[in-house]
C-alpha cells in the first residue's frame, strides 16, 4: 500500500542498514582488530597474499555453489566431487598424460556427473538436498574404488604442481586463478542473459515457466557448472599439495557453503551473489589465518567460526523483518 | 447498544496516513459492508480490528465497554474472527484435523478421541447448514469447501462477529450462493458481518448498510435503502468514473488465432476442450469450479501435459506446446495468480519485464542495459506505474501496480493471442475499468483475447462470443447477443455431475 515514490529525508542507522552492511562492517572489524593483535605478522603485504591464495581453493568451489543456489537449489556433492577431481587429475598427472588434459579432464568429469544431477532432478522433479546427497555417496564410493583407498603422491611430475605452487610477481598463481574466475562468473551472472534466467528461477520458478525461460536446461546448467567448478578445485588441490587423497576435497563442502550464505547477507534482496561469496570466502580465510596466528587453537576457531555466521544470518533476517 | 462501536481511528505509517479519523458502529445481526478502491484503507481497518496493528488514535468499544485489541488471540477471545482472501488450513491435513488447530482435541486418556471429533464436526456443519467433506485432506477440496471450513473453524469458538475479506474471489456464482444462504443464517443468530468485497451487486443484495472508503478517510455509509451501484461507484471513486454498462459494437469474424479440438489433458483435468478463437474478439470461458477453464488454458500455454487432441495458433498446429513456444506464436498468458505465477517479487521491475524478452535484449547473450532500460522506462511510463524506478522491486508495489507491471510485461512480447485467466480478480473498480478498455483496445486486425472469468457479469460485459466448460469439456458455444446469465447458469448446471442428459 505504501508506495515510495521519493528517497527519505536523511538516513539514519538501524537494523535495516545492519542488515545490508553488518556482514561487511564485520568483515572490517575483524580485520582491524587482528591488525591490532598482531601488526607485524598479520597486517603485512605478505600475510594478504598468503590469504588470498589460502581462500582461492574455497572461493573457486563456493561459486559454484553459488550458481546452484542462484536457481533454489542445493548441490551436496561438491565436497565428493572436489575428491574425485583431485584423484582423476593427480592419477592422470602420474600416468604422463600431458599437464593441460590433467586439468581438462577432470573438469569434463565435474561437467558430466553436475549435468547427471541436474538432469535427474529436474527430469523426475526430486529435491536436489537428497538426489545430490545420494550422488555425493556414489562419487565418494567410486573415487575409493578409483584410489583404492590411497593417496596419490608418486611420480607426480613437477610440471603439474605449476598452477598451484607457482608465485609470479609476488602474486601466488592461484590467487590470478582466483580473480579470473570471480570476474567471469561476475560477468556471466550479472552481465548476461544466462544469469539473469538463474535468479528469475530462484525467485520463482513457475513465473519463469510462464515467461518462457526453459527450467529443465537452465537448472541443469547451474549444475553442471556447479560440477565443474568443484572438480576444479580438486585440481587445483592437487596441484598445490603435489598429492590427491581420497577425501581430500570432502571439507570444503561446509566451508563453500558458510561463504555463499555470508555473501548472501552482503546484499539487500538476499540472494546468492558472485561478489558477496568471495566477501564470505574471505572473512572465513581471515579468521582462519588471523586466529591461527594469534595461536589460538583449532577447536575454538571453530567455535568462533560458527558462532559469527550464525550472528550474520540472525541480523540479516531481523531486518528483512523489519524492512 | 452497538456490538462495536469505531470511534475516530487513526493509523499511521511513516508519512503515510492510512486511516483518518474513521468513526462507525457494527450492530448485531447486521450485515456491513466496506467497500473501497485498492488502498482504501480496509485492510488496515480489518487489521485494527483484529489486533495485527494498534491504532495510533482513536478508541473501540466492544459492546458498550472501552477494548483494547492488542493481539489476534485476543479479538478472538472476544469473539471476532476473521476469514482472510487466501486461506489459512493446513493442506496436508483432514478438514476435521484443520477445525481443531486452534483447540485442543478431545482426548480419551492419552489417545485423541476421533469419534467424538467426528461427532462435533458433524453437529456444526448441521448447525450451520454447512456441507463440507471433513474426511477429506484439504488438497483434495473445492476452493468453497476450504471456504467454508475456515468459516466452520470460526464458528467452532463463539463468533459475535465474523470478517470475511473477499470471500467471493475464488468461488463461482453457485459456490457464492452457498455462501450467501450461511451469512443469512449467521445474521439471524445474531451475529454481526463485516462484508468485503469488490463485486457490487453481492454487497448490493447482501448488505443491511455499506460503508464507503477512500484514502484512509470515510466518505459514507448507506443503508440498504440507499445503495445503488451507481452512487456506490460514485463515491469509491469519488465522481472520477461511471461503471459503463452495454456491449461495445459488433465484430465480424476473421481468421482463427487459436483452434483447440478435443483437447485431453494428461492429469484428466481437461477431457474434452475445443474453442476457436477468430481475430477481432474477445472470447469468454466460463464455467463452474472444476470446470477446467484454467487448465485448458494452461494446457493451450504449454503448462499442462497434453495427451491428446490439436492445439493450432495462427493456422499452424503445434505438436509440442510450451511456453516458449507459445510466446514465440504470440501468445501471452495472463495468470489468475500474480504472486505465483506472473511476478518474480524479489526481483526488480525491469528483471521482471524484461525476462520474455531476454532473447531481444542480448547480443551473443550480453546484456545491453542501455537499450533495455529505455525499453522498460518507456513502457512503465506508458501504463504509469507508480515506483520510485525501475530497479524497485515489484514486491513493494501496490497490488493494482503489480498488475500494470504484468501487463506491461505481457506487452513487450509484442502479442496477438491474450489468454487472460481472471485478470481482474481482487483489482479495483479503475483498474478493472482500465484493464476491460486495454483489452478492447488490444482486440483488432490479427488479435483476440481469451478471456477467462468466474464473474459471470463480468464475461457478459466483456465477451463477443462465450464457450461454457462444464467438467473439462466445453458443453456451449453462445454469441454474446442479450444473454442473461439465467441462460448461461442453466447451461452449467443441466452439465453439472450426475445430471447430464442424453
Amino acid at each position: 500500500m505504501m508506495i515510495q515514490t521519493e528517497k527519505g529525508p536523511k538516513k539514519r542507522w538501524n537494523i535495516n542498514m545492519l542488515s545490508s552492511y553488518g556482514t561487511i562492517i564485520a568483515g572490517i572489524l575483524i580485520v582491524l582488530i587482528f591488525s591490532l593483535l598482531s601488526p607485524s605478522s598479520f597486517a603485512t603485504v605478505d600475510n594478504f597474499m598468503n590469504i588470498t591464495r589460502q581462500i582461492s581453493l574455497l572461493v573457486v568451489i563456493a561459486i559454484g555453489a553459488t550458481l546452484v543456489m542462484s536457481v533454489n537449489e542445493f548441490d551436496l556433492s561438491i565436497g565428493a566431487m572436489a575428491s574425485l577431481g583431485g584423484v582423476v587429475s593427480a592419477k592422470l598427472a602420474t600416468e604422463g598424460v600431458p599437464i593441460i588434459l590433467c586439468v581438462l579432464i577432470p573438469l569434463l568429469v565435474g561437467l558430466f556427473v553436475g549435468a547427471v544431477n541436474g538432469y535427474i532432478i529436474t527430469r523426475f522433479n526430486v529435491l536436489s538436498f537428497v538426489t545430490t546427497l545420494a550422488m555425493g555417496t556414489v562419487i565418494g564410493g567410486f573415487t575409493f574404488w578409483f584410489t583404492e583407498g590411497a593417496t596419490i603422491f608418486e611420480n607426480i611430475p613437477e610440471g603439474f604442481k605449476w598452477l598451484g605452487q607457482t608465485v609470479v610477481a609476488g602474486i601466488p598463481m592461484l590467487s590470478i586463478m582466483m580473480v579470473i574466475i570471480v570476474l567471469v562468473f561476475w560477468f556471466f551472472m550479472s552481465q548476461m542473459g544466462i544469469g539473469r534466467r538463474f535468479y528469475a528461477i530462484g525467485g520463482n520458478e513457475r513465473a519463469s515457466r510462464v515467461s518462457g525461460v526453459p527450467i529443465q536446461r537452465y537448472k541443469t546448467l547451474a549444475f553442471a557448472l556447479c560440477g565443474m567448478l568443484a572438480a576444479f578445485t580438486g585440481a587445483l588441490l592437487a596441484s598445490r599439495l603435489g598429492s590427491a587423497h581420497p577425501t581430500g576435497g570432502d571439507g570444503y563442502f561446509l566451508n563453500a557453503y558458510a561463504a555463499v550464505f555470508l555473501g548472501m547477507t552482503v546484499v539487500r534482496t538476499g540472494v546468492p551473489n558472485i561478489f558477496g561469496t568471495l566477501f564470505g570466502a574471505a572473512v572465513l580465510g581471515i579468521l582462519a589465518n588471523g586466529l591461527t596466528i594469534l595461536q589460538i587453537p583449532t577447536f575454538l576457531q571453530n567455535v568462533i567460526t560458527g558462532l559469527i555466521i550464525i550472528a550474520a544470518l540472525i541480523i540479516q533476517k531481523l531486518g528483512r523483518e523489519k524492512g | 447498544m452497538a456490538l462495536l462501536q469505531i470511534d475516530n481511528i487513526s493509523k499511521v505509517f511513516g508519512k503515510t496516513k492510512a486511516l483518518d479519523d474513521i468513526s462507525m458502529s457494527i450492530q448485531e445481526g447486521e450485515v456491513h459492508a466496506l467497500v473501497g478502491e485498492n488502498g482504501a484503507g480496509k485492510s488496515t481497518l480489518i487489521k485494527i480490528l483484529t489486533g495485527v496493528y494498534s491504532p495510533s488514535e482513536g478508541q473501540l468499544h466492544w459492546q458498550g465497554k472501552p477494548v483494547y485489541v492488542s493481539s489476534p488471540k485476543d479479538a478472538q477471545d472476544i469473539g471476532i474472527n476473521v476469514i482472510h482472501q487466501d486461506r489459512q488450513l493446513i493442506s496436508s491435513f483432514t478438514g476435521l484435523e484443520n477445525l481443531y488447530l486452534n483447540k485442543p482435541y478431545p482426548k480419551k486418556g492419552l489417545r485423541i478421541n476421533w469419534q467424538a471429533m467426528k461427532k462435533e464436526g458433524a453437529e456444526l456443519a448441521a448447525r450451520w447448514g454447512m456441507n463440507i467433506p471433513l474426511q477429506k485432506t484439504v488438497s483434495d477440496m473445492t476452493p468453497s469447501e476450504r471456504t467454508m471450513l475456515e468459516i466452520a473453524r470460526c464458528m467452532m469458538s463463539e463468533s459475535k462477529l465474523l470478517i470475511l475479506d473477499e470471500p467471493t474471489a475464488s468461488l463461482t456464482d453457485k459456490e457464492s450462493e452457498l455462501l450467501f444462504q450461511f451469512i443469512e443464517r449467521v445474521r439471524n443468530e445474531g451475529v454481526a458481518v463485516i462484508y468485503i468485497s469488490h463485486r457490487l451487486e453481492e454487497v448490493i443484495s447482501l448488505c443491511n448498510r455499506v460503508t464507503v472508503l477512500m484514502g484512509g478517510k470515510l466518505i459514507k455509509t448507506l443503508a440498504k435503502e440507499e445503495v445503488t451501484e451507481e452512487r456506490l461507484v460514485y463515491y469509491m471513486t469519488d465522481g472520477q468514473t461511471s461503471v459503463k454498462k452495454g456491449k461495445q459494437t459488433k465484430r465480424t469474424n476473421g481468421k482463427a488465432l487459436v483452434k483447440v479440438q478435443d483437447l485431453k489433458t494428461a492429469d484428466g483435468t481437461v477431457r474434452k476442450a475445443n474453442l476457436e478463437l477468430y481475430e477481432g474478439e474477445i472470447l469468454g470461458v466460463y464455467g463452474l469450479a472444476g470446470a477446467g477453464r484454467t487448465e485448458t488454458m494452461e494446457a493451450i500455454y504449454g503448462l499442462r501435459k497434453v495427451e491428446s487432441g490439436t492445439i493450432t495458433l495462427h493456422q499452424q498446429q503445434v505438436p509440442k506446446p510450451s511456453p516458449s513456444e507459445a510466446i514465440s506464436k504470440g501468445v501471452v498468458l495472463i495468470p489468475e495468480n500474480r504472486h505465483e505465477d506472473a511476478l518474480i517479487m524479489n526481483n526488480s521491475i525491469l528483471e521482471n519485464m524484461s525476462l520474455p524478452i531476454l532473447k531481444r535484449m542480448t547480443r551473443g547473450g550480453i546484456l545491453q542495459k542501455k537499450e533495455e532500460k529505455s525499453l522498460i522506462k518507456k513502457e512503465m511510463e506508458r501504463f504509469q506505474v507508480k515506483a520510485s524506478g525501475i530497479h524497485q522491486t515489484v514486491g513493494e508495489l501496490s497490488g493494482g501496480n503489480q498488475q500494470k507491471v504484468v501487463f506491461a510485461k505481457a506487452l513487450l512480447t509484442n502479442p496477438s493471442i491474450y489468454i487472460c485467466d481472471e485478470p481482474t480478480q481482487a483489482v479495483d473498480i479503475m483498474t478493472r475499468q482500465e484493464i476491460h478498455q486495454f483489452l478492447r483496445g488490444q482486440v483488432g486486425e490479427n488479435k483476440g483475447v481469451i478471456y477467462v472469468s468466474s464473474d459471470l457479469h463480468e464475461i457478459l460485459e466483456i465477451s463477443d462470443r462465450i464457450i461454457v466448460m462444464s467438467e473439462g469439456e466445453t458443453v456451449a458455444n453462445l454469441q454474446n447477443d442479450h444473454l442473461k446469465p439465467d441462460d448461461i447458469l442453466e447451461i452449467c448446471y443441466r452439465f453439472q455431475k450426475g445430471v447430464v442428459t442424453q
